[in-house]
């Protein structure tokens, strides 16, 4: 796991070339604190630039950007689960390795497979390889879009980075997309394919970007993509599938520890993990004070039969205050949440751990969600005419005044419906715009075919998984571990667990009483009843006081435009929920930048 | 408005394994990138597939695809409900046309494009059928020579026919020892020096113009020559057809020398491609011959016919040989040819690549989408 960035550009000079990428690593160095290496070809005009976290094989011999028979050059971010079966394979066919590392087994199955190879790996990655014998370079990211990949092919060059932030030193990128501001209050965060720059957009998950330099050619491909189906598994037993997920994600030559708050989800990945790691497991857990938010007594229940390590952190308003101008500016593109895996992954840190298992997932393929109920009721509602949807957005009942966002073609208006953030009125007032200029630019982008022929919770779940977990909780996971060199895996979103759940019947998989009824009945004998039967917390942190009491947050709302003067007054009053006040705090940070 | 792209009709995509079929599925793998990168929305139907035969597909995910099950009403209206929301409607066969017809009269914003194959095409039309072919914005044919056919037969303007060659599917394995991981040549009883002719079609009496029964009777000859020569004639084969072959085997001589193991399995079709020596099918009525460029991929010199749409799969002979269909004696000569001197008429690589890459297939395919 590390950060990558890169700069093709045959109009520039290669120093600057190779200045601009050193600047890019430098700006992402929190995400590859051990090494770091660029790779650069003056007659290509090219420069791939690596900021490594070392994980697998943690000597020099898994430096990056790494060569491969002397053609191939790659710089990668990310683990590939399976990468030991695929060397074995590979040896069969007469490869020879020199590192104990997953990025030279991409090189070398890139090498025999060609693009094939992509479809191949189980894992988390993003990677930009370089062919020096046919000029080509190729961008490519994994499956189901964990790891982020950012590119740009404007102004005739190619750039590529990890983070939004590593586009800075590239003049010509720096355009700001001034509707991405919209996005955010509508959304929570910025949903792909938009960023916060006019002329960067993300690579899509399953997909590798070609660009051939001599021909100039260049090629956008899916490799490969997940499919909800209609034929059923007959007789389908998780917990052999979960188990081999675990244990792969669990490979690694650094410490790896698990993230226990308190939660089912996480609960079963570390008890799968226990089982694997016997009592060598570490397990992290975040608490509060006030127990009316605190899942401190589901962890010590858990931590009572687990038999791990166990890591317990109070986080206190103080510590809360001194840290938050920090996570605004590690936030990277912004996004409303994330400030609780932003401290749990300094406090993993700080135990001297560099990978950490989490529950994220689960929720989306098993039904965790109220949207999992409410898809059915919310497509009959689509049904009413536009005209009457408009009305409700005058209602002073909040549900109602999200109607208005059915109008919007498709699963799109029903995530915002379910899902949404502001309204449009709210948002055309902060942001000093008309109704329907909000109204195009939310129609514009990002767009979904409608897809009607999916069971109604497969819909729900696609939404989550696509929309949700995609742009939002991932996003996270990746910015806010990496903020502290920190990779945070998803078993959940394991490759073969994935393919195993959306080929569960709905019937099971979303069956029962309680949401994720299945995925308890599962582990219900191995977990304390308090675990399973207990309301879900989700948004239930201490931050609406904490935001309240903060004077930062307080200069910087006042000394903003009129909206959101008016917003921090809603805030206080109470009327306004503290993920939506961070969605403020952000834009008018981003403003004082 | 329109909500709705791109919407792509086809009668079936996943449940037959004919060139048709091919064909749809990669002009759906390209629509759905094309998606992708430029934020469109599609939607692919398939009138005779079922609700599930999209499943496990890799060519696009399965939410964007809707069977119908052979329920042609339901097909119809549905088609007809989507795509005049949509801005463009590409039907795959002149039998769905009826559906872009109503949905041009409906909404003329719509831009509605054909699939235009191959016999299907070659025939003179009904009034209607001719009037609805006029109707279309776009007439995409997958060669020249049905192009040419729907210009000449059709009187369709030049300026709304194109060309667009079928290309190699992307998930085609790559070329390697895949026969020698199989030991085809060991199940089959053919030694590993023996010269090895291949066909692979669909073995149909009422479709008898690929040729295969004039290779055989090229094979009279040829086995004086070369003793050792086999034929191996590979495709599922109905009763009558099998009957006609086994006469026609036998009154020629040809039982030591022909092989007919039936179906191959997809995953087997490669590795045979692999093991053979010489991909032959003089055929008389290909609209294009997607099995040409396979066989070629695999490094098969190939030999079909001079008469229909094989010429643009052979590059107008610059992949490989072509000859005269009916001519025996040609078909005869060609092979001599090869067999004196394979080296000379190995398919060049790059330039199979050139013209028949999924990448190079979609870009065309876009543009004219787009022009």
């Amino acid at each position: 796991m590390c950060r990558i960035a890169g700069l093709i550009h045959p109009e520039f000079e290669i120093n600057r070339i190779e200045a601009i990428v050193d600047e890019m690593c430098l700006l992402l160095k929190h995400g590859g604190p051990d090494d770091g290496g660029l790779y650069i070809s003056e007659t290509d005009k090219l420069v791939l630039g690596n900021r490594r976290l070392a994980l697998i094989d943690l000597t020099d011999a898994g430096h990056q950007p790494m060569a491969y028979q002397n053609r191939f050059h790659i710089t990668y971010n990310g683990e590939l689960y399976n990468f030991s079966i695929l060397k074995e394979e590979l040896e069969n066919l007469g490869h020879q390795f020199k590192t104990q590392t997953d990025t030279e087994v991409i090189l070398a199955a890139y090498a025999q497979w060609d693009v094939h190879a992509f479809a191949r790996f189980n894992g988390m990655f993003a990677f930009a390889l370089w062919d020096d014998q046919l000029k080509e370079i190729l961008l490519v990211r994994d499956t189901a879009g964990m790891k982020p990949l950012y590119f740009s092919t404007a102004s005739g060059g190619l750039a590529f980075a990890s983070e939004m932030r590593a586009f800075k030193p590239i003049p010509y990128l720096q355009q700001s997309n001034a509707e991405s501001s919209v996005f955010l209050m509508a959304y929570g965060h910025i949903p792909e394919p938009i960023t916060t720059l006019k002329d960067v957009k993300p690579l899509h998950k399953g997909c590798y970007f070609k660009y051939n330099l001599r021909s100039g050619e260049q090629a956008y491909h899916s490799f490969a993509h997940y499919c909800y189906n209609n034929t059923y598994l007959e007789n389908p037993q998780m917990e052999k599938v979960l188990y081999d997920a675990v244990e792969r994600h669990l490979i690694a030559d650094a410490s790896v520890g698990v993230f226990l708050s308190g939660g089912l989800d996480s609960a079963i990945i570390a008890t799968v993990a226990a089982k694997i790691q016997k009592s060598n497991l570490n397990s992290l857990s975040l608490y509060f004070k006030d127990p009316r938010y605190s899942e401190k007594k589901f962890q010590d229940i858990l931590l009572q039969q687990l038999h791990c390590i166990p890591k317990q952190y109070l986080l206190d308003e103080t510590e809360f205050h001194h840290f938050f101008p920090k996570i605004i500016q590690d936030m990277d593109m912004p996004c409303c949440d994330g400030i609780n895996t932003w401290f749990i992954s300094k406090y993993a840190a700080e135990e001297g751990l560099k990978a950490v298992l989490s529950g994220i997932g689960a929720d989306e393929l098993f039904g965790g969600y109220p949207s999992f109920k409410r898809m059915s009721i919310a497509n009959k509602l689509k049904g009413i005419p536009d005209l009457l949807l408009k009305s409700g957005r005058n209602s002073k009942i909040k549900k109602f005044n999200r109607l208005s966002y059915l109008q919007l073609y498709g699963i799109k208006g029903i995530y915002l419906f379910l899902r949404g953030h502001f309204t449009v009125t709210d948002i055309a007032m902060q942001l000093d715009a008309s109704e329907n200029e909000i109204w195009n630019i939310l129609e514009d982008l990002p767009v979904f075919s409608k897809f009607n022929n999916l069971h109604i919770k497969n819909q729900a779940s696609w939404m989550e998984f696509n929309m949700y977990m995609q742009n939002q909780l991932l996003r996270d996971a990746d910015v806010m571990g990496m903020a502290h060199g920190v990779e945070i895996r998803v078993p959940f979103l394991d490759d073969q667990f994935v393919r195993f759940a959306l080929a569960v019947d709905p019937e099971i998989k979303y069956g029962g009483n309680l949401p994720k009824q299945w995925l308890i009945d599962n582990y219900k004998d191995q977990l304390p009843q308090k675990i399973w039967d207990r309301p879900k917390m989700g948004f239930s942190f201490p931050f609406q006081d904490w935001l309240t009491n903060s004077p930062f947050v307080k200069d910087l709302m006042l000394n903003s435009n009129k909206g959101s003067r008016h917003n921090y007054e809603r805030f206080i009053d109470r009327k306004l929920h503290w993920s939506q006040l961070m969605s403020l705090i952000l834009l008018n940070s981003k403003n004082e930048a | 408005m329109k909500h709705n792209d791109i919407l792509f009709v086809t009668l079936k995509i996943f449940s037959a394994t004919g060139g048709i079929e091919k064909v749809c599925r990669v002009a759906g793998k390209a629509l759905y990138e094309h998606s992708i990168e430029n934020n469109l929305t599609i939607q692919v139907y398939a009138m005779h597939g079922m609700k599930n035969a999209s499943e496990r597909n890799r060519y696009f995910p399965s939410e964007l695809f809707r069977g119908f099950g052979g329920n042609k009403i339901k097909c119809i209206l549905a088609s007809i409900r989507k795509g005049i929301k949509s801005r463009i409607i590409l039907v795959s066969h002149i039998n769905l046309l009826p559906i872009a017809w109503v949905i041009k009269m409906i909404s003329p914003s719509t831009k509605v494009l054909l699939f235009a194959h191959g016999i299907e095409v070659w025939q003179p039309l009904g009034r209607f059928k001719k009037m609805m072919l006029n109707s279309c914005d776009r007439i995409i044919s997958v060669s020249n020579f049905t192009n040419d056919k729907i210009q000449e037969l059709h009187q369709i303007p030049k300026e709304k026919c194109f060309v667009l060659n079928n290309c190699l599917d992307p998930f085609l394995p790559i070329p390697g020892k895949l026969d020698r991981e199989l030991n085809l040549r060991k199940r089959y009883g053919i030694g590993e020096k023996e010269l090895l002719l291949f066909t692979l079609t669909r073995l149909s009496a009422k479709e008898r113009y690929k040729g295969y029964d004039f290779v055989m009777e090229a094979l009279v000859h040829l086995k004086k020559e070369y003793p050792g020569i086999r034929y191996l004639l590979a495709g599922s084969y109905d009763k009558e057809e099998k009957e006609f072959l086994d006469n026609h085997i036998q009154k020629l001589g040809l039982q030591e020398q022909v092989l007919m193991p039936g179906f191959i399995a997809d995953d087997e079709i490669a590795a045979h491609f692999s093991m053979a020596d010489i991909y032959v099918m003089p055929s008389r009525k290909e609209g294009f011959g997607i099995v040409f460029i396979e066989a070629m991929y695999y490094g098969l010199p190939a030999i079909a016919g001079n008469r229909d749409g094989s010429v643009d799969a052979l590059c107008n002979g610059k992949l490989g040989l072509l000859v005269n269909p009916t001519d025996v004696q040609e078909i005869r000569e060609a092979i001599e040819k090869m067999l004196a001197n394979m080296n000379a008429y190995k398919p060049n690589r790059e330039l199979l690549l050139q013209h028949f890459s999924f990448s190079n297939y979609k870009s065309k395919f876009i543009k004219m989408l787009n022009s």
